[in-house]
């Protein structure tokens, strides 16, 4: 029953979330769901005994990220109202076509499974603890490569970042 | 050995002294002023000249055996090189071409003189005697060709020499376009030559006839009967040569009588081997030889220009050629060829005499009464119109002459074609003697005061050329076959028709005196005395008749505007209708179908192309369902 | 019988949380749809990832095996490397136009 609960109550929180980051209108709101969403993912990866992942979620994703995301929500302004009606001719028919097909599609799967998913394979009683010494021994052994490459992809996106952001005009009028 | 490999390759000098001269000339146009051209290219000329009597002496001491020289080998196999020849043929070509070459040139220095282009004439002349020696000397066909196609060019060149008459450019071009038809004919007898030989040696070709199977034989001949007709103007391909006289008329004189138009001539006598085996070649040259030669005579007898009369009369003598080799006498028609050189070129170089003198008028009906003005000129025309008439003892009685005797020595239908033949020389001879007596005696009321007599640049090479045309027949007489001797070697496999013997020759020579007398006779009466004014025309009822000739005559039978006609605007309509059905409709039509299907279609597909992010973000969503779905219809998905 | 279907059912198995992730991923998809506003796409793209993120680790869980917790560790850092970049896209198309719509921006329509 706790592992019930321990599932249900974080995953309806998540879904509560998700649906405030896609329908609230102001933009902190929206901020805030999602960070609602990150955290309440943070304790299902904890009973899923992910818990360095689940450390680095707090971290970088509730942490760093969403703060980014406030700063720029600072930066842009939150008073502008976003139009309610779509100007994008057809779009809503577009949207609730797309939606109506995945709706008949997880229900046809559903119904043709009978509620049960079959995942070829039966699940393993071994635990693997996802500790920090765990995730680090894969890490730097196996994936050392993709590893490497990632930090250098960072780098890439922080370069970019800032030359994207850097406003030459306004400087080269102040100079 | 040294040693003879040098003397071997001093007749190539002749060849390639033109050629070097050309480019000289070429380079230095803009440097040269005409007394530094005309230096060069008179000793240039004087040297091939020399050289070429040089081996041309050194050839008869070693009795006419042919020299070859093979420069290179260009493919193995099939076997094509690049080579030369000098026997009994290429040197009377050799020698004939330098001559005359250098006596037109030194005329052409008067001539020309003045001219904005006069380097530039020299530079093509030079050029053209080049691609005539490269044609007259080689060992083979492919060399051959080379020379048939530069002389072409040449000539192109010549006769568009003062391009900026439209008259001169246009009878350029279609030189240029109706050669092209015979050039076609002797390339495709070209390829059956290799495909038959697999060699283009003169020599391997001409030993090796026996094996070959006649209609082989036949269809070579034809084919390359078809380039010579086109090359030596021949019917039905002779409407270029009196639309050539646009260009100098010296260059005339060189390309368009003594030397060019004679090459299908030359050509055919060097592939007689092939000709002999072939009755039906044999018959076809005689028989357009005879059209030709009666066509084009009859053409000449109501011309008023005073080079096309002389235009329609060189493709006359040119028929006789060809009639000549057509009975099998190739001696008779190499000794026309060199005799009619040199009166035919005493007879142009007269007339641009008189063109020169008259200020650039050609019309003979504004000239008459030059002889006095001008006796020299008047004289050496005159007698290039004895010799071409056939009046003995001139050059020109001794080859007609032994044309004749060997058409009908040939027997059977072939005395139809002497007296067809015999006709022509009549007519001939009535022409020419028109032509004369119109330029020189008849008074046709014009006073001709500024005219004098042509500078001595010019009345030089007249004498001379009037001494050959006097002498030159005596080469080849009945009582001396030195010609005959000269080409031994060369048709020593070949069965070369013999002129009669005794009382048969004395008769047939009277009868071709006497066609050529009445002929200059009858011209004498009607344009010297008049005769036709002083009777009354209307008691015989011969005015319509008259008139019809003369119509006839000026139109050449109409066969330049049924040519027109039916080649040139049938050609016209049709490919107009073709570029505007299979071009326009079909070819265009299909291409911009195509283009204007993408366009539209891509239109269409661009308008899904909003670049608004949101509409893409649709599109992906709506594919990866697809996708899933696609994934799960899978049967292996489903079990 | 029952009972024991009872308990059955309420025993959490990997299904759930792959539905899960399924239910996220599609709000995920869905707001990327209908919202206009460039940031709340750009939320709804770490809703989407986030998902993703969530089967590695349930799958993770079903296999016994770490990989998985690896390889969402890499997600991570290329979802923090997107969105730096992102945001500072937002910025300097929200410096041009001064709104972050991107109904405006259809300089590659064909």
């Amino acid at each position: 029953m706790v592992e019930a609960l321990l599932f249900f109550a974080p995953a309806s929180l998540i879904i509560i979330g998700a649906l405030i980051v896609i329908f609230a209108k102001n933009p902190v709101h929206n901020a805030m769901g999602l960070v609602m969403t990150l955290v309440s993912l943070a304790i299902i990866y904890i009973t899923l005994n992910a818990t360095f992942v689940a450390m680095v979620q707090m971290l970088v994703y509730a942490g760093a990220v969403m703060t980014l995301f406030l700063f720029v929500i600072m930066m842009i302004g939150v008073d502008k109202k976003e139009q309610t009606t779509d100007s994008i001719k057809g779009q809503t028919f577009l949207v609730s076509g797309v939606f109506l097909i995945l709706i008949s599609l997880l229900a046809y799967v559903a119904i043709s499974s009978d509620f049960k998913w079959d995942l070829w394979f039966p699940p393993v009683e071994f635990d693997a603890e996802g500790t920090p010494q765990l995730i680090a021994g894969a890490l730097f052994t196996e994936w050392i490569f993709p590893f490497e490459i990632i930090s250098l992809l960072l780098i890439v996106a922080t370069a970019a970042a800032i030359a994207l952001a850097y406003d030459t005009k306004k400087r080269n009028s102040n100079a | 050995m040294y040693q003879e490999v040098k003397l071997e390759l001093i007749f190539l000098l002749p060849i390639f002294l033109p050629f070097l001269t050309a480019i000289f000339l070429f380079l230095n146009k803009k440097l040269f002023n005409e007394l530094i051209t005309n230096f060069f290219t008179l000793n240039s000329a004087l040297l091939s000249f020399a050289i070429a009597a040089y081996s041309f002496i050194s050839l008869a001491l070693d009795k006419f055996k042919p020299v070859n020289v093979e420069l290179f080998q260009w493919i193995s196999n099939p076997d094509i090189s690049i080579g030369f020849t000098l026997d009994g043929l290429s040197g009377i070509m050799l020698i004939l071409v330098t001559g005359l070459s250098f006596v037109i040139q030194l005329f052409s220095t008067s001539y020309m003189e003045e001219d904005e282009n006069h380097c530039n004439y020299f530079v093509y002349f030079n050029f053209f005697v080049f691609s005539m020696l490269l044609l007259v000397m080689s060992s083979n066909f492919l060399v051959m060709f080379f020379g048939w196609e530069l002389v072409g060019l040449s000539s192109y060149l010549l006769i568009s020499f003062w391009s900026k008459k439209p008259a001169a450019a246009k009878a350029g071009n279609k030189a240029f376009v109706i050669n092209r038809v015979g050039d076609f004919g002797f390339l495709i007898g070209l390829m059956i030559i290799l495909n038959t030989f697999n060699t283009f040696d003169f020599y391997k070709i001409l030993q090796n006839t026996s094996g070959i199977a006649e209609s082989t034989i036949t269809a070579i001949s034809l084919f390359l009967l078809l380039g010579a007709f086109g090359k030596s103007a021949q019917f039905p391909l002779f409407s270029w040569l009196p639309d050539a006289m646009e260009g100098p008329t010296p260059a005339s004189a060189l390309i368009h009588a003594a030397t060019m138009v004679t090459a299908g001539v030359f050509m055919l006598v060097r592939i007689s081997p092939l000709l002999q085996h072939s009755k039906i070649a044999s018959l076809l040259i005689i028989i357009f030889g005879l059209i030709t030669a009666l066509l084009a005579a009859f053409s000449a007898i109501n011309q008023f220009d005073i080079k096309k009369v002389l235009a329609y009369s060189t493709i006359s003598q040119l028929g006789f050629m060809f009639i000549a080799i057509g009975a099998g006498a190739y001696v008779a028609a190499i000794f026309h060829l060199v005799t009619h050189a040199f009166f035919k070129a005493l007879l142009f170089l007269g007339a641009g005499a008189v063109i020169h003198s008259m200020h650039h008028e050609q019309d003979i009906r504004k000239m008459g009464g030059l002889r006095k003005k001008m006796p020299i000129t008047a004289s050496m025309m005159g007698i290039g119109t004895l010799a071409i008439s056939g009046i003995p003892p001139l050059a020109g009685f001794w080859s007609k002459d032994e044309i004749l005797a060997s058409v009908f020595v040939n027997g059977g239908i072939y005395y139809v074609f002497w007296a067809l033949a015999l006709g022509a020389a009549f007519l001939t001879a009535f022409y020419m003697g028109r032509h004369w007596l119109l330029i020189f005696e008849k008074d046709n009321g014009f006073e001709h005061s500024d005219v004098a007599e042509a500078p001595k640049a010019m009345t030089r090479p007249l004498l001379l050329l009037g001494i050959f045309s006097i002498f030159i027949g005596f080469i080849n007489t009945p009582f001396f076959h030195g010609l005959e001797k000269v080409l031994h070697v060369t048709l020593e496999n070949v069965e070369v028709t013999h002129l009669p013997k005794g009382i048969t020759l004395v008769v047939l020579a009277v009868l071709s005196i006497g066609a050529g007398f009445s002929g200059l006779i009858i011209a004498f009466l009607l344009f010297g005395m008049e005769l036709h004014k002083r009777i009354d025309l209307k008691k015989f009822k011969l005015e319509s008749p008259i008139n019809l000739v003369k119509n006839l005559s000026s139109n050449v039978l109409y066969l330049n505007k049924f040519g027109n006609f039916f080649f040139v605007s049938g050609m016209k309509n049709l490919s107009r209708k073709v570029a505007v059905v299979v071009d326009g409709m079909l070819i265009d039509g299909s291409v911009n179908f195509v283009s204007t299907a993408f366009n539209k279609s891509s239109k269409i597909t661009s308008t899904t192309q909003t670049g608004l992010v949101r509409n893409y973000v649709v599109y992906f969503g709506l594919f990866l369902l697809l996708l899933i779905a696609l994934f799960i219809a899978t049967p292996l998905v489903q079990r | 019988m029952i009972l024991r279907n009872e308990i059955v059912m309420l025993e959490v198995t990997t299904d759930w949380y792959l539905t899960l992730a399924a239910i996220l991923f599609s709000i995920g998809f869905l707001g990327m749809m209908i919202r206009k506003n460039a940031l709340i796409m750009f939320m709804c793209i770490e809703l989407m990832l986030n998902a993703v993120n969530l089967t590695f680790i349930s799958a993770s869980k079903h296999f016994g095996q770490v990989d998985g917790q690896v390889f969402v560790f890499f997600v991570l850092v290329v979802a923090a490397a997107e969105v730096v970049v992102g945001l500072a896209i937002i910025v300097s198309i929200f410096r041009k136009q001064s709104s972050a719509s991107v109904d405006v921006l259809n300089v590659s329509r064909g």
